[in-house]
């Protein structure tokens, strides 16, 4: 098929971008950044569902660009995210950034528009590389060990993936991305998904690596790779009831573990893996309505946690601060940011007319409607959470508390300018969902604004206020770190470090030196047999006798020294002669 | 603290009688909670509570170690 408007895919601008980029005049990058993802949306309103674009590879058709509701839906947030994203981070002089971030958005893009697994492999394995960029370009020591942590994950993620996508080709001879059958081949494909939805126990990475992030990189890192995944999972796993399960446990996971944190944006970076945990548990439900929901959930959180991590990232951008234990006060010097933030943390705990009370609740609905009881306690159980830790407790410990004194560097503008339009928009789906329902892939009917759900929240939110007003005056943020499922590849690193490295080469270095001695030995011996032994034994004794002559050089050979004289073999004949004689004439 | 104690209980007040008289014969499904006037605001107070709980014990007792726990790791690199 050729390439026409209807077709093109999107990713294709922000590669060219990335590679443009590089190329202007410094000045003109930030500004230059925006074009892309303008361009990049109303290419999207003239994309036409249901249309592709193939080209022969090989013995196979690689499907480069699939348009249907489903990536449309991403494509647009994702294209958005990356606009805002841009504004935010408009003073910033560093190409690294910029560029990783145009490589890291049209990634994203490849693989939600990808109709094969060959692209979608590919694009999948750019987006590792530009969001490990993200992190490493914050340039600290503990930027760089996260960051090969990172990399040593989706590395891993990527290997499963690619084995997943062969053995799959083997098995049914077809690369076209669709819903998987199960099997090893899904299995592979699964885990490798999995991880990069950060699905306990395959989460460590996330909170390790995104708090190392720069201020702008992790607005970005907070809204791609984990929303690809719930994209990949609701393409090839829908209706998986495992999801179901996992989703669910993971939204009460990272609460909890946020709860512990002390690091404002690893906080952040725990509710990715809570509100993911609804997208995940949607996709297992599997209904019309569950996978509009996780939709629509990815939709609305990819906007306040990018609206979130941007005012965390602001505090850390004019304190250098982001540990909860040092930061207090803050409400005299940044009140906006204040204002701001909490539209992110009212829209994240799902209060009415903001943007997650008319995604989340959708799933949960959806759960309530398959009669999924234990299910829909557990992901209320986690909005609780959220608002514990999001509404209340991050923005007291940053902008109330103790006042620290600190004296905050001026705001550019141009984050102020991101967050607003962020904020915007989160109020606009919250206030007018059919906004949000419209891109959605089904068709279903859904009401938000009911008595009985608005009753329901209004009671989880109050009474979740209430509690922690009770029990402020007990709470105090420790200065501590947690351990998570990062250790398992952290600490008995440690051991295997040990083991394979220094006791390996310890090992290998006494085998050198033994066999250097050997070597030596036996240089000495063949250079010189009866002089080495000589010396050898002479050595022994002197040893062995202790006579404090130091002991003897190792000579070198010499024919004369050993021959026995002439005279003295004379002497042995004649001696031999003289006994055979005196033999003779005795007997 | 007693001030806190009359608005939470105030409070549930309110919702129980707004569930009895807005929502009641609205409740789209059959869970055991779905009849119960004011289960959220139960749920909601004893749910934070719980997850503090839990939270600070898992840490306490677990999780929570001194921020350079990994960082002598890094001493053999």
């Amino acid at each position: 098929m050729t390439m026409t408007m209807s077709n093109f895919p999107p990713a294709f601008i922000f590669l060219l971008g990335a590679v443009l980029l590089p190329v202007l005049p410094r000045r003109m990058r930030a500004a230059a950044f925006l074009v892309f993802p303008l361009a990049a949306f109303f290419l999207l309103l003239r994309l036409e569902p249901g249309a592709t674009l193939t080209m022969p590879f090989l013995n196979y058709e690689l499907v480069l660009c699939r348009v249907d509701k489903l990536s449309l839906a991403f494509g647009y947030v994702f294209v958005i995210m990356g606009f805002l994203g841009g504004v935010y981070g408009f003073h910033l002089k560093d190409t690294l950034q910029q560029v990783s971030a145009l490589l890291y958005v049209g990634s994203s893009l490849g693989v939600v528009f990808a109709g094969d697994l060959f692209t979608l492999l590919v694009f999948w394995e750019i987006m590792a590389v530009a969001s490990l960029v993200l992190i490493w370009a914050r340039r600290t020591p503990g930027a760089r060990r996260a960051g090969f942590r990172y990399l040593i994950v989706h590395a891993f993620g990527g290997s499963a993936l690619m084995a997943g996508i062969l053995w799959h080709i083997g098995e049914t001879g077809s690369i076209m991305f669709n819903h998987f059958d199960g099997g090893i081949a899904s299995s592979l494909i699964l885990l490798s998904f999995a991880l990069n939805a950060a699905v306990p126990p395959l989460n460590g990475w996330l909170p390790d690596s995104y708090p190392e992030g720069t201020v702008t990189g992790s607005v970005f890192l907070s809204a791609f790779t984990t929303k690809v995944a719930v994209y990949a999972l609701a393409r090839g796993f829908a209706g998986l009831e495992l999801l179901i399960w996992a989703g669910a446990i993971m939204a009460v996971y990272g609460v909890v573990f946020a709860f512990l944190a002390n690091d404002g944006r690893r906080l952040l970076a725990y509710h990715i893996i809570s509100q993911v945990g609804y997208m995940v548990s949607g996709v297992g439900i599997g209904t019309a309505m569950a996978v509009n929901g996780a939709i629509a959930h990815a939709f609305a959180h990819i906007l306040y946690k990018g609206l979130l991590f941007m005012g965390m990232g602001t505090v850390l951008y004019i304190t250098g601060r982001n540990k909860l234990t040092e930061l207090g006060g803050l409400v005299r010097s940044a009140p906006l940011v204040l204002i701001l933030f909490m539209v992110g943390a009212f829209s994240i705990s799902g209060v009415p007319l903001f943007s997650g009370f008319v995604s989340k609740s959708m799933v949960i609905y959806a759960a309530e409607l398959e009669h999924l009881g234990v299910i829909v306690l557990l992901l209320n159980l986690a909005s609780i959470g959220t608002f514990l830790s999001i509404g209340l407790k991050l923005p007291y410990f940053t902008w109330f508390s103790t006042d620290r004194g600190l004296k905050p560097k001026r705001i550019p503008l141009g984050m102020y300018l991101g967050m607003a339009l962020t904020a915007v928009i989160c109020i606009a789906i919250g206030v007018y969902p059919a906004l949000l329902y419209n891109l959605l892939p089904f068709a279903v009917h859904y009401q938000p604004y009911t008595a009985s759900h608005l009753m329901e929240t209004m009671q989880l939110l109050i009474f979740t206020g209430l509690a922690f007003w009770l029990v402020i005056r007990k709470l105090h943020v420790e200065a501590t770190i947690t351990l998570d499922t990062d250790w398992v590849y952290r600490r008995p690193s440690r051991l295997a470090y040990r083991v394979f490295s220094v006791a390996l080469c310890r090992f290998l270095d006494a085998v050198e030196d033994l066999s250097l001695r050997l070597v030596q030995l036996t240089v000495r011996l063949g250079a010189n047999p009866p002089g080495f032994l000589v010396e050898t034994i002479g050595h022994a004794g002197h040893l062995f006798f202790r006579t404090g002559k130091p002991a003897p050089e190792p000579s070198h050979f010499s024919p004369d020294r050993y021959r026995i004289p002439l005279g003295v073999m004379v002497l042995v004949v004649l001696l031999c002669l003289v006994a055979l004689l005196v033999w003779d004439v005795l007997f | 603290m007693k001030r806190i104690l009359v608005i939470t209980i105030a409070a549930l007040v309110i919702f129980v009688l707004l569930d009895i008289f807005l929502v009641r014969g609205q409740a789209h499904n059959g869970f055991p909670w779905s009849h119960l006037a004011g289960f959220f605001s139960l749920f909601g107070f004893l749910g934070c509570l719980a997850l503090i709980a839990v939270a600070k014990l898992l840490g306490h007792y677990w999780l929570q170690r001194d921020e350079d726990h990994y960082d002598n790791d890094d001493d053999d690199e």
